[in-house]
């Protein structure tokens, strides 16, 4: 039945989560190694003092943050952009080629034949993108808790278990929103630049909004800024989490109910 | 499900984009145990009946019913019955032959083991290789498979013996009959009457979206003509043909002449022939193109 779509998904995508979550650990790995000659000298922390606001707040570096510290390290090299960077690549790649990458292919007729319920087809290719972003997570996990130790990181697990989490709800809230823009539009192209522009436009607004007083106003509208930045020195925000996974599952129902409703496409 | 028809449509139309008619008012009608085979050039609505058929897409109007359940609000319960060969059928590529046909047995829900494997056997399936590295006929062969495995009600199949050799082309009639014969139906859709006429009961033409006619298969191939070609000794008499009856003198061309004549006309073509020394003869039937002329001459008087 539809748990088939689920097994097909993980087993049609296997390969690139391999190939995945060794290119993540490897860049983990190198970053970290990193960590001990930015630890030993402070005029690291000088220099980044005298980068422009910009980029400070861009790159999440918060006023009073500590970047020689290794949560601190950790959150501008890691979690403020490379880290959701490529497990949103990931999550958007694999939502846009589950469901509108099958049908531009031709594929979703033969499945759509047989006796299931379109809605239990999406649920099944969602719950296989949400699989690959928790196994992906949970392999940078892993490696930083291994790597901790090595180059004394000093982290606390309870905040990198809540980087984590805030990290799969992002992927999550994109993958599941590529998954969707398939079910409205049978486009491969919608499905990864829709979500694409998407959280670019999110994560500006939540790096800058600060600096530009207009935007302001707009941050409740970035996942980005919900789930909090700096997640390893004060944390995840747990409500923004929340949100973001609520709207997921509101994003991946709407995106059920609307194939449900239209004409598959002649492939 | 006893004594609903296979197949049911009333006034089943499909627009698409609010302009395009691909489907006006089709009135359809299939029986268990029947052979119906759906003639139509490319382009004249047999797919969007199918796509119909199997919920893949919704109707502007009108309803269709597979055993009496409609296909838009019924469809799950209405695809169980329903086995189905696409007319463009995009398998897998990384996955066997064997892998394919396991999962599309899961995603069923139920698998005849011994029947896929008959099957298997029966067509020569290449289970064990890559689909990508397949041909287009065995490609097709594991969708004939699929279409069949689960033994259904009610067989689906666009243009299934595209791709195969003579020899399996004449196989999978066996299986059409063989299905018939078990109390089951086949939809069977064409654009070669080749491909229909020697398997179906009834055959329905489709042209520009509307149904033209539907009619036993046999008084099809009675109307349907035959393009003659006989070369004489020496230059023949084209008086002698131009009384037969439906017979047509198209060219004479010194000793070779060309006529047209219906497939019950030949006799006396041939008869008429033989009075004279033939060097060479050759009859091939008619294109489905023509039929649909002759379909249309006769439905709109000259038009």
């Amino acid at each position: 039945m539809a748990a088939e779509l689920l097994r097909r998904g993980l087993r049609d995508h296997r390969r690139a989560l391999v190939g995945w979550c060794f290119g993540i650990a490897a860049y983990v790995a190198l970053v970290a190694a990193i960590f001990p000659s930015i630890e030993s000298s402070p005029e690291f922390d000088k220099l980044v003092e005298s980068y422009p606001d910009v980029l400070k707040s861009l790159f999440g570096i918060a006023e009073g943050g500590d970047i020689t510290s290794g949560a601190g390290y950790l959150d501008v090299e890691l979690f403020s952009l490379m880290l959701p960077l490529l497990v949103l690549v990931l999550a958007i790649g694999s939502g846009a080629r589950t469901l509108a990458g099958e049908e531009d292919a031709g594929r979703l007729e033969l499945v759509l034949s047989y006796p299931l319920r379109r809605r239990d087809t999406v649920l099944a290719k969602g719950a296989a993108v949400a699989a690959e972003i928790v196994t992906v997570c949970v392999v940078v996990g892993i490696a930083i808790a291994l790597l901790d130790p090595l180059v004394g990181l000093d982290l606390s697990m309870g905040r990198l278990a809540e980087a984590l989490g805030a990290l799969a709800a992002l992927g999550l809230l994109y993958g599941w929103l590529a998954l969707a823009v398939g079910g409205a539009w049978p486009s491969r192209a919608f499905a990864i630049g829709i979500p694409a522009a998407l959280a670019a436009g999110a994560y500006l607004v939540s790096g800058l909004h600060e600096l530009a007083g207009w935007l302001d106003p707009f941050r409740f509208l970035s996942p980005f800024w919900l789930v909090g930045s700096s997640p390893l020195q004060s944390g995840a925000d747990g409500w923004g989490v929340l949100v973001v996974v609520v709207v997921s599952f509101a994003v991946l129902v709407a995106g059920s109910v609307l194939l449900e409703r239209r004409d598959l496409e002649t492939p | 499900m006893s004594g609903a028809p296979a197949i049911e449509t009333v006034g089943l139309s499909k627009t698409y984009d609010g302009k395009v008619r691909a489907l006006v008012g089709l009135d359809l009608h299939v029986e268990p145990g029947e052979v119906f085979g759906y003639l139509g050039p490319n382009g004249a609505g047999k797919s969007t009946t199918i796509r119909l058929l199997l919920g893949l897409i919704h109707p502007t109007a009108g309803r269709a019913a597979v055993f009496g359940l409609d296909t838009r609000t019924e469809g799950v319960p209405a695809r169980r019955h329903l086995g189905y060969l696409p007319g463009d059928l995009r398998l897998s590529d990384r996955l066997t032959g064997r892998e394919q046909l396991e999962s599309l047995a899961r995603l069923r829900g139920r698998l005849d083991a011994s029947l896929r494997d008959e099957l298997c056997e029966r067509l020569g399936v290449v289970l064990d290789r890559p689909i990508r590295q397949l041909s287009r006929g065995n490609r097709q062969k594991i969708g004939l498979v699929q279409a069949f495995m689960h033994r259904p009600e009610l067989v689906v199949l666009d243009e299934p013996t595209a791709g195969l050799d003579p020899l399996l082309q004449n196989e999978v009639r066996d299986l059409l009959r063989e299905t018939a014969a078990d109390g089951r139906a086949v939809f069977l859709s064409s654009h070669s009457l080749d491909e229909v006429q020697h398997v179906a009961d009834r055959v329905g033409i489709i042209r520009a979206g509307r149904l033209v006619d539907v009619d036993a298969v046999e008084s099809l191939r009675e109307r349907a003509l035959r393009h003659v070609t006989i070369t004489f000794a020496e230059a023949p008499d084209p008086s002698r043909f131009a009384g037969l009856d439906g017979v047509r003198v198209v060219a004479t061309d010194g000793p070779v002449l060309r006529l047209s004549a219906p497939e019950p006309a030949m006799d006396a073509v041939v008869k008429a022939a033989a009075q004279q020394r033939i060097v060479d003869l050759v009859s091939q039937p008619a294109d489905l193109e023509e039929i649909f002329l002759e379909l249309y001459r006769e439905g709109h008087d000259g038009g």
